[in-house]
């Protein structure tokens, strides 16, 4: 990866300097070989860039930023992504951040991040979506990939689960899913459990990709060709697992400790957020919910589509008070349906106000992850939006699949 | 911090008519050694330990003291962490707020002359929003 | 001398008056020399690292977002020194330091707090608003005691 060309990301940011936080953003970009540049603005269009563009924001360098955003928009400074960003809890900013990250969305084809931070972000918090931004910027033609061929193995190792699957011209052959205790252990464990029910030996695999937490360690213990976060890599298995390849769609993944919105085009994340307030969002709430109700994961949504959330008031939106109005809601005497339906729509209704205000939603609403095959959750995301959700076949694997096929990238190099 | 080599760094502003900014490198070159000055758009970077900056910048500012504005900087001309050339893309934020400021200099410029000459200043009239009922008028008698 | 804080905090016109008429004006740059040279600390470009926005608590509730507490860490002690003030209202656009509304007013409001001489002018939209200006500042500053406070 070294020998690949650096990335130039502008930095479109207001007091980033002053919050402690600019030499965690260097630091992170150094990392993924990346450069942070202050685009070089028309001086002159300062003292009216509020009009032009049309927010006529009280602070400064609101319209400092403005103006940055215009100019790699228009060409006067060249650069190969854009990392937007300004405080959290500014409602100043949060305005401007959001409808510049629009309009260089809208007017052009650089990728772009938005991020608001506390003194307390750090490079580790960056580094998937940084990661992502690169990708983007500089492995176009990788993302362009639309067929699996050869035969390759994907590892998608998550915080609570590994999988594995192994391709074979386009189709998959095997597969593994197992919980993640040891790193390197569930990744072998679930490479097993694919290699083993697809009949081939390791040594025949021509190429291995690797996502997801662990992705680094077990991409290394396995020599991956290619070690990759899960933007990129989920939003390519999604479309293609839905067999959405062109044109735009919108990716949920509800993964076990954090969600990504991601809304993409032609198989390329565009705009993307990643995160949840509290684990509430997550599948580590459905997982709980199911433990306090007696039943296994897998009966969760079976369960959850024959209740009525609106009998039991819940707010996941942090997993203690989540779990607290649980166990309330039981006391009272709630039926279980009830609960789990409730509960679902709580993770869904996270994701709709902490993330789905910062991405474009464009139909179709691809939800992939775990929770995916829990019923009760695109239910409930259906009707909060008020769009259909599809779910593609095998959507637990998405991390997986989207390895195999983009590291079939490498068969043929 | 080394209180003994304290370095600093000023800014220099001519907005005058009489002396040019080589004028003022040229009489940081007669004056002192200890001394680096860089030229900018705006005006002349001088660096050096803070007794000698103190005592040139006043030297320049004497040429035409109505005309010439310094202040101290925070960064040394170069900085890697501040330097553009360095760190790539456009100016640093502070660049736009001097620019500002060096284009109303000439009207500073002219006020202390004035000051200097005992010149009252002129009476200032602020307009004020005009009365609701008055634009109610307007616009009626524009209908 | 008296010691004055300017506002904008990081105005050539200001800090070159205040000082022309004998005093020291307390400004952003001097502050941020302090920063970028202090020992042992590396967070290019301003040495302002997540300790700031920390300090900046004595100024800000903790929900005030973290770039204008980061600023106040530096702004508030100089607030807290100065002997007098000048603030110009409706300054032209200011950036960096002085980039933040929410900081700008929060320094502004801090400084009229102060039982101190302040000195409130707007900025000149021409010639003669200029002068007036000028008059206003240079009155201001003669007014203030040229020699050392004990």
């Amino acid at each position: 990866m070294s020998t690949e060309k650096q990335v130039k990301v502008a930095l479109v940011s207001c007091g980033s300097e002053y919050a402690g936080v600019q030499g965690e953003l260097e630091k992170v970009t150094a990392s993924v070989n990346a450069k942070l540049i202050f685009p070089e603005i028309d001086i002159a269009s300062l003292d009216t860039i509020g009009r032009d563009f049309g927010i006529e924001a009280a602070s400064p360098d609101l319209r400092l930023m403005m103006a940055r955003a215009r100019a790699v928009v228009e060409g006067i400074t060249d650069v190969d992504g854009v990392f937007i960003t300004s405080c959290f809890r500014c409602a100043e900013a949060a305005i401007v951040r959001n409808e510049v990250r629009r309009y260089i969305n809208r007017h052009s084809n650089i990728p772009v991040i938005s991020y608001s931070f506390t003194e307390r972000t750090t490079a580790a918090t960056l580094m998937t979506r940084m990661e992502a931004l690169t990708t983007i910027a500089r492995r176009k033609h990788l993302l362009a990939r639309e067929r699996q061929s050869g035969l390759t193995a994907g590892i998608d190792s998550g915080s609570t689960t590994t999988k594995a699957v192994i391709m074979k011209d386009d189709k998959i052959i095997g597969q593994g899913w197992v919980p993640t205790i040891k790193v390197i252990d569930s990744a072998t464990e679930a490479f097993n459990h694919a290699l083993e029910e697809a009949g081939v030996k390791a040594e025949e695999i021509q190429a291995i990709g690797t996502t997801g937490y662990g992705r680094f360690l077990v991409g290394e213990h396995f020599k991956a060709q290619l070690i990759q976060e899960e933007i990129t890599v989920n939003s390519k298995g999604a479309v293609y697992l839905a067999d959405r390849q062109k044109g735009p769609a919108t990716v949920i993944d509800i993964g076990g400790m954090d969600n990504k919105a991601i809304s993409v085009t032609d198989g390329i994340p565009g705009m993307f957020t990643m995160g949840g307030i509290c684990a509430g969002a997550s599948g580590r709430f459905l997982d709980m919910t199911a433990k306090r109700l007696g039943v296994d994961i897998t009966e969760l949504g079976a369960l959850a589509v024959k209740g009525m959330q609106e009998n039991v008031e819940m707010n996941s939106y942090c997993i203690v008070f989540g779990i607290q109005s649980l166990v309330n809601s039981l006391a009272k005497g709630s039926r279980p349906e009830d609960v789990a339906a409730a509960a679902c729509h709580s993770v869904v209704e996270q994701i709709f106000e902490q993330q789905l205000q910062e991405v474009d939603v464009k139909e179709p609403l691809i939800l992939v992850g775990g929770s995916s095959l829990i019923e009760g959750v695109p239910k409930a995301l259906s009707r909060l939006l008020k769009i259909d959700v599809l779910v593609p076949p095998n959507s637990h694997l998405i991390g997986a699949v989207g390895s195999a096929l983009l590291a079939s990238g490498f068969v043929e190099e | 911090m080394n209180n003994e080599e304290d370095i600093i760094t000023k800014i220099v502003v001519i907005s005058s008519d009489s002396v040019l900014p080589i004028d003022a490198a040229m009489k940081v070159y007669e004056s002192e050694n200890s001394i680096t000055i860089k030229e900018t758009c705006f005006g002349t970077m001088v660096t050096g330990p803070r007794a000698s900056v103190n005592r040139v910048v006043e030297e320049i500012r004497a040429m035409d003291k109505n005309h010439i504005f310094v202040k101290e900087r925070g960064f040394s001309p170069g900085d890697e962490r501040r330097c553009r050339a360095v760190r790539g893309g456009g100016p640093r934020p502070g660049f736009h707020y001097l620019r500002e400021e060096v284009q109303m200099l000439p009207i500073i410029g002219k006020a202390l002359d004035a000051y200097d000459r005992h010149i009252p200043p002129a009476e200032i009239h602020h307009k004020e929003k005009i009365d609701v009922s008055k634009l109610k008028d307007i616009i009626e008698s524009n209908l | 001398m008296v010691k004055v804080i300017i506002y904008p905090i990081n105005s050539l016109i200001l800090s070159d008056l205040v000082e022309r008429f004998g005093h020291k004006p307390l400004a952003m740059m001097e502050k941020i020399k302090e920063k970028i040279n202090t020992v042992g600390v590396d967070s290019p470009p301003l040495n302002i690292t997540s300790e700031e926005p920390k300090m900046g608590l004595k100024y800000a509730a903790v929900e005030v977002p973290a770039g204008v507490r980061g600023r106040m860490a530096i702004v508030g002690p100089m607030i807290d020194e100065a002997e007098a003030a000048i603030i110009v209202n409706d300054a032209s656009m200011a950036f960096g330091c002085m980039g933040c509304a929410r900081t700008n007013e929060l320094t502004k409001y801090l400084i009229r707090q102060r039982d101190i001489p302040i000195l409130e002018v707007d900025y000149p939209r021409s010639e003669e608003e200029g002068m007036d200006f000028v008059y206003k500042i240079a009155n201001f500053l003669k007014s203030l005691p040229l020699e050392e406070k004990q």
